[in-house]
């Protein structure tokens, strides 16, 4: 297997099955919602044909309600297109915030899933990262998924962001327990190996680090196979 | 006819509620599984209208529950899955299943049809 399909291998491919499945049904409630509200106005209509008052303030508020649900409807259009183009590029240089943003958005789509806050987010500091943004997507959602499942939608997420010498530290604090070491579960271990990513429990069951070094190893590694890879086939 | 409708979705449900009242259907509108439960020990209702998919519980554990409590309470399950297909491995018919957007006049032929 060359190095391009392992990005796209089963494991992966689940992972944008799940997310656009998620954002599907998000787009679907929207409707739904602007479905019912136009069906009220139908019906509003219909009574004033039978000499019922028309309220204007009822009106008003459909409108409204309306208005906020297309809104809704662009902004998860807008995060689906960012995360489908996260596969633009195998290797890329990204900002670990824009991405961190982009996975709370996709989480926010899972009727299971808790709250996800950033903290630090906007200190300034450089938090770009050379990576497959596609896999770190991978990581840190199946992540945030795992300990959901455990603790429940009451549970609240906060990701630290640290910027050093050695990289970036992701730390996630969950306000729930877990009873499982998250990256002990082999398919988070695999995915944070393969990106180069240290992983390790900072308080058990509570809080776990996530170290990203801006450019791994193994990124570059990849990186160089994906050239050959492109050379050998010109 | 009266009618419990659950869903987290809460402007979905509140204005699917007026629209059903214009068509002579009381409906209570909550909106997550542990109000649902509460609102149906106080009171009865010919048929409850689950969400499928919602936090904290799943309609078809909120049917089990809520069945427990008051036996001969019917359901209708509403989905915004893509298809209904597969929703029968949930050990229920296809049938009881609506796909969202809703379509008013179906629901009420399905109220209509499990309350005879």
């Amino acid at each position: 297997m060359n190095d391009s399909s392992q990005l796209m291998n089963a494991e992966n491919l689940l992972f944008f099955g799940k997310v656009n499945a998620s954002i599907s049904h998000e787009l679907k409630n929207i409707l739904a919602i602007i479905s019912e509200t136009s069906g009220f106005l139908r019906d509003l209509t219909d009574l004033a044909k039978q000499g019922k008052e028309l309220k204007i303030d009822l009106l008003e508020s459909c409108c409204e309600s309306i208005n906020e649900d297309v809104q809704r409807g662009f902004s998860t259009i807008k995060t689906m297109n960012q995360f489908a183009h996260s596969v633009d590029y195998p290797i890329k240089e990204i900002d670990l915030v824009e991405l961190l943003r982009l996975i709370v958005h996709l989480t926010g789509f899972l009727s299971y899933a808790g709250k996800v806050y950033i903290e630090n987010d906007d200190d300034g500091n450089n938090h770009d990262v050379l990576t497959s943004p596609f896999l770190l997507q991978n990581l840190i959602y199946q992540s945030l998924i795992f300990i959901f499942n455990q603790t429940g939608s009451n549970n609240k997420i906060k990701i630290q962001m640290i910027t050093g010498e050695e990289g970036t530290c992701l730390i996630f604090n969950s306000t729930e327990k877990l009873n499982t070491n998250l990256f002990e579960t082999p398919e988070i271990k695999k995915a944070a190996q393969a990106l180069g990513i240290a992983v390790t429990e900072k308080v058990p069951g509570q809080e776990f680090k996530m170290l990203i070094p801006y450019a791994s190893s193994e990124i570059k590694e990849l990186a160089d196979r994906l050239q050959i890879e492109r050379s050998s086939e010109d | 006819m009266k009618i419990i409708l659950v869903d987290d979705e809460q402007k979905f449900i509140t204005m699917l509620a007026k629209r059903l009242s214009f068509r002579g259907v009381e409906a209570d509108v909550v909106f997550s599984g542990d109000d649902a439960i509460k609102k149906i020990k106080e009171n009865d209702y010919d048929v409850a209208v689950l969400d499928i998919k919602m936090p904290g519980i799943s309609g078809v554990k909120l049917k089990n529950e809520l069945s427990s409590l008051k036996p001969d309470l019917k359901f209708i399950f509403v989905t915004g899955h893509g298809s209904l297909d597969g929703l029968e491995n949930n050990g229920m018919p296809k049938s009881i299943y609506l796909s969202k957007p809703l379509d008013i006049e179906l629901l009420i032929t399905k109220l209509q049809e499990i309350t005879i």
